[in-house]
């Protein structure tokens, strides 16, 4: 009965701690400890896991004693394998992860050439996924007039929902500061003036810029 | 919970530093505005010799609130101040720079410019 207080205390992290094994294998006790909050015999099994057994025969006094060594222990296995236990359900194995960011490269490489084709100038590809958790690359471009931008996003989300089925969320309207938002990918086509004034390149300083297979320099023949 | 004569700060360098919120962009008689949401509001304090001047009518968006925003995982979200981003009509940020934490609601509501100028997003 004394596990059980302890149990009691923390039915979660306990049980899950000790026999992960077989608590998958007994869903509905598992469900009985969670949900309800009070602890009902249990097979003897789960009930005496070793590294917690109390013999019967003890006083209170070294219940109390070994109560804290109880917590020391949870605490230890809780280390051990706590974190085994939240790992299992949101993580993307490692090589779908390097699809991804293939995947979206390929769609970032492929929207800077098509802005080098409508002579957009300076363009950038930032490969931010270590500095911000919401996108993995920033495409920033300048244009030097409205219609050039409007040019730009047009060929741009055409491109992209033909070759990649993307929808751009953002700007619809050409605007100083266009900003198409692809989920991984984001454009910005910025104004000359406007570029210098946000400032983002110096803003994510820290991201890796990605090799463009043209020469951007060349395309800025207006300045 | 932002509502007309509510008070905010500003969490860019735009130069502003106290917004008195005067309308709520939206429906015709809207009571409230929470994250995300566009409102009129007027300059109350501002820093000197900057563009931006005590008593002009901006519109700002709001980034941060004392209310609560939930979320459907059950995450809640509580900022210790209320606070905006003032913006243009195009809804391009009059600042370079956010400061502080933003929620990432934002982004869904189509302010990714914000977004991305700002340190933290959570």
């Amino acid at each position: 009965m004394f596990w059980f207080a302890a149990a009691h205390r923390h039915p979660r992290l306990c049980i899950s701690a000790n026999r992960p094994a077989i608590l998958s294998q007994i869903p509905a006790i598992n469900q009985t400890l969670y949900f309800h909050g009070r602890i009902y015999p249990l097979p003897l099994s789960l009930a005496n896991p070793p590294t917690l057994r109390i013999s019967q025969s003890q006083g209170l006094r070294a219940t109390s004693n070994k109560n804290g060594d109880m917590d020391d222990e949870m605490d230890d296995l809780i280390n051990k394998y706590g974190e085994v236990v939240y790992r299992s359900k949101d993580q993307k194995p490692h090589a779908a992860e390097v699809d991804d960011d293939a995947e979206s490269l390929s769609l970032a490489v492929t929207l800077a050439k098509v802005a080098n084709e409508v002579k957009a100038a300076d363009i950038r590809v930032l490969f931010v996924k270590p500095l911000v958790y919401w996108t993995r690359f920033f495409i920033i471009a300048t244009a030097f007039s409205r219609p050039q931008i409007d040019a730009i996003g047009t060929r741009i989300r055409d491109i992209a929902e033909k070759q990649f089925k993307r929808v751009a969320r953002g700007d619809t309207k050409p605007n100083s500061w266009t900003l198409l938002d692809f989920g991984d990918v984001v454009v910005h086509i910025f104004l000359p003036q406007q570029r210098e004034f946000y400032n983002l390149e110096e803003f994510y300083g820290n991201a890796t810029l990605i090799e463009l297979p043209f020469n951007t320099e060349s395309t800025s023949f207006r300045e | 919970m932002i509502q007309p004569q509510t008070q905010l700060n500003v969490a860019d360098n735009s130069g502003a530093r106290k917004l008195m919120c005067i309308r709520i962009i939206g429906a015709s008689n809207r009571r409230y505005a929470h994250i995300g949401d566009v409102i009129v509001a007027v300059i109350k304090e501002a820093i000197p010799n900057t563009p931006l001047e005590r008593s002009e009518v901006i519109r700002a968006v709001i980034v941060r609130t004392c209310k609560e925003l939930k979320r459907d995982n059950g995450m809640i979200i509580r900022y210790d101040d209320n606070a905006a981003v003032v913006i243009d009509q195009e809804g391009n940020p009059k600042g370079t720079r956010i400061f502080g934490a933003i929620a990432r609601e934002l982004r869904q509501l189509n302010f990714t410019k914000i977004v991305s100028l700002a340190p933290e997003v959570l």
